[in-house]
């Protein structure tokens, strides 16, 4: 029997652009803050795992030697836009396999180091040397999408639209202004369809969460926190012809490991945090995620039903779009979205008696594959 | 030694193994090789262009495997289906199917990035699926040159040259521009 998991704390800075920090100095404090949640020291702690894409070297060390965390295993992980979940998962299978007992997972990114423009991708890829920008790839996801799908580009604006409304109640969010379907519809073009309203901004970020096995939890009197249902990472798959971009393969697989593990199904969430880095995104993860079908996911965010006093809200904390989206802190701030919304500490944006949420991330930009990674969690209050 | 054929019939190679061909073709066979295998690097940094020179003219370079007769883009060195390394070059077809596009706006240049340079340049670009009778398909990042037929996805479109860029443009603007090869 594998131990069960709980994340006991979450801690993360407000994403923006930080230009006067470093890496250590955007994840020093939200480390500080997810140990002290949790109510205990560094001594505790028996393994790091830290999510990032661009930090470099040794970036989990460089970050908890500030606070003379060492000695136990530190490991960083990428995984792309996947980085901070999959960090995640790694903690969570060293707990349940009774490897650690307290793990921390660290979720950081400093996109401001590039001076803007789009995510810098490997120039060793065949796609990339031919100038493809992951903003291209979900251009063109939408093209098709509405061009089989009873959707058109009002319905890209409305994800944004709503995303926006949910950031604007996170004080967490990158951008707290909300826009109308007008102005996301009459910003710059970037790739069409998708206007500049409609891509995930360039920020920084940090999340810190604490993990603990549910004996060390009762045994070191940590709060209860939120229990881990289910932890699923998948890799991309290789098609070198046809591939239907309307349905990621990645994520749909993921998904049904994930409500297999769990042992819920789509109707029973109360929230769902999942990776809309651009508007197209949203609609393509609703039928994914078994929200709906076929055909009638615009349906769906049109009538409300995946807001609040919907079926089931998704992107509270106003997503990737409007929190913003520092690629491997992510994964791990839509944890620390999901363990607010269950332990009823959300404020303004809190879903009414959440017990059920999931967290989706999916790393892109390798051609071949439709994502190269891609993590999802299930958590239920505890 | 004649170790590729011995292991690809299932035998174990023994002793020190100097290919990186022996050692992979016992993944596909399901033989173990076994002693010090010194696997080969392979230079996939040289010639890093899908354009190339063949009999029936300059077209995109693919491999088809000889094996199982799985199609790719590129020069490959493994089948990514069977992993047989007996690959062949081969020309894909210049013909295709346009399955979707977008274009890039805010470039500088025709190989700038969108949002970065802020520049006024556009450039469409889209997945095209070539007409392969067999092997599985291939699908390739393409330009693609807009004349007065408005893109659509699933149009036909056909391959194009201009020195050393290569695009794909409508097939119906190509019948008119009398460049066409359909």
């Amino acid at each position: 029997m594998s131990e069960q998991v709980y994340v006991v704390s979450a801690a993360m800075i407000p994403f923006g652009k930080h230009r006067g920090s470093s890496y250590v100095g955007l994840a020093v404090s939200p480390l500080i803050d997810a140990l002290r949640g949790a109510g205990i020291g560094k001594s505790d702690v028996d393994a790091v795992y830290v999510g990032h894409s661009y930090g470099g070297m040794m970036t989990g060390q460089r970050i908890t030697k500030e606070i003379g965390l060492g000695t136990v295993p530190t490991l960083n992980v990428d995984n792309a836009c996947s980085s901070g979940a999959s960090a995640l998962h790694e903690a969570w299978t060293a707990i349940s396999q009774g490897q650690a007992e307290v793990a921390v997972v660290i979720g950081v990114e400093k996109l401001t180091q590039f001076g803007g423009g789009t995510l810098p991708l490997s120039p060793e890829d065949r796609e990339v040397k031919q100038g493809l920008v992951m903003p291209a790839v979900y251009a063109m996801r939408a093209t098709r999408y509405l061009y089989e799908n009873d959707a058109d580009v009002t319905d890209l604006a409305r994800v944004s639209v709503k995303a926006r409304r949910h950031g604007a109640l996170n004080p967490f969010a990158q951008f707290r202004q909300e826009v109308t379907v007008e102005q996301v519809l009459a910003a710059r073009p970037v790739a069409d369809p998708l206007t500049l309203l409609m891509c995930c901004p360039t920020g920084d970020g940090a999340a810190v969460t604490v993990l603990a096995s549910e004996r060390a939890r009762a045994r070191r009197r940590m709060p209860r926190g939120i229990r881990v249902a289910a932890s699923v990472l998948h890799s991309g798959q290789v098609a070198e012809g046809f591939r239907d971009m309307t349905k990621p393969e990645i994520s749909y697989e993921s998904a049904r490991d994930a409500y297999a593990q769990a042992g819920i199904g789509p109707g029973d969430l109360d929230l769902i945090e999942l990776h809309d880095a651009f508007s197209i995104a949203e609609l393509v993860y609703y039928e994914a995620f078994g929200l709906t079908g076929k055909h009638t996911a615009a349906a769906l965010l049109r009538d409300g039903r995946t807001t609040f006093g919907g079926d089931v809200v998704v992107n509270p904390s106003g997503g990737l779009l409007a929190k913003g989206h520092p690629v491997g802190a992510s994964g791990v701030a839509q944890v620390a979205e999901a363990f607010w919304q269950l332990t009823g500490q959300a404020g303004a944006r809190q879903v009414p008696d959440a017990r059920w949420a999931l967290t989706h991330v999916t790393g892109g930009g390798t051609a071949g594959l439709d994502h190269g990674a891609c993590t999802i969690h299930v958590f239920e209050a505890a | 030694m004649a170790g590729e054929e011995a292991v690809a019939s299932g035998a174990v190679a023994s002793g020190a193994v100097a290919s990186g061909a022996v050692a992979s073709g016992a993944v596909a066979s399901g033989a173990v090789a076994s002693g010090a295998v010194a696997s080969a690097p392979v230079a996939d940094l040289d010639g890093d262009g899908l354009l190339g020179d063949f009999p029936e003219g300059r077209r995109l370079v693919g491999t088809r495997c000889d094996q199982c007769g799985a199609a790719m883009i590129g020069a490959r060195v493994v089948c990514s289906s069977c992993v047989s390394q007996a690959v062949s070059r081969v020309a894909l077809p210049a013909t295709g199917v346009l399955y979707s596009f977008t274009r890039l706006h805010g470039l500088s240049g025709q190989r700038g990035v969108p949002g970065q340079d802020g520049g006024a340049g556009v450039r469409p670009i889209g997945y095209v699926d070539l007409d392969l009778d067999s092997g599985g398909g291939v699908r390739t990042l393409a330009d693609i040159r807009e004349g007065a037929v408005p893109l659509r996805p699933d149009m036909r479109v056909v391959f194009g040259v201009d020195g050393d860029d290569w695009f794909f443009t409508p097939a119906q603007a190509a019948d008119e521009a009398g460049s066409s090869d359909e």
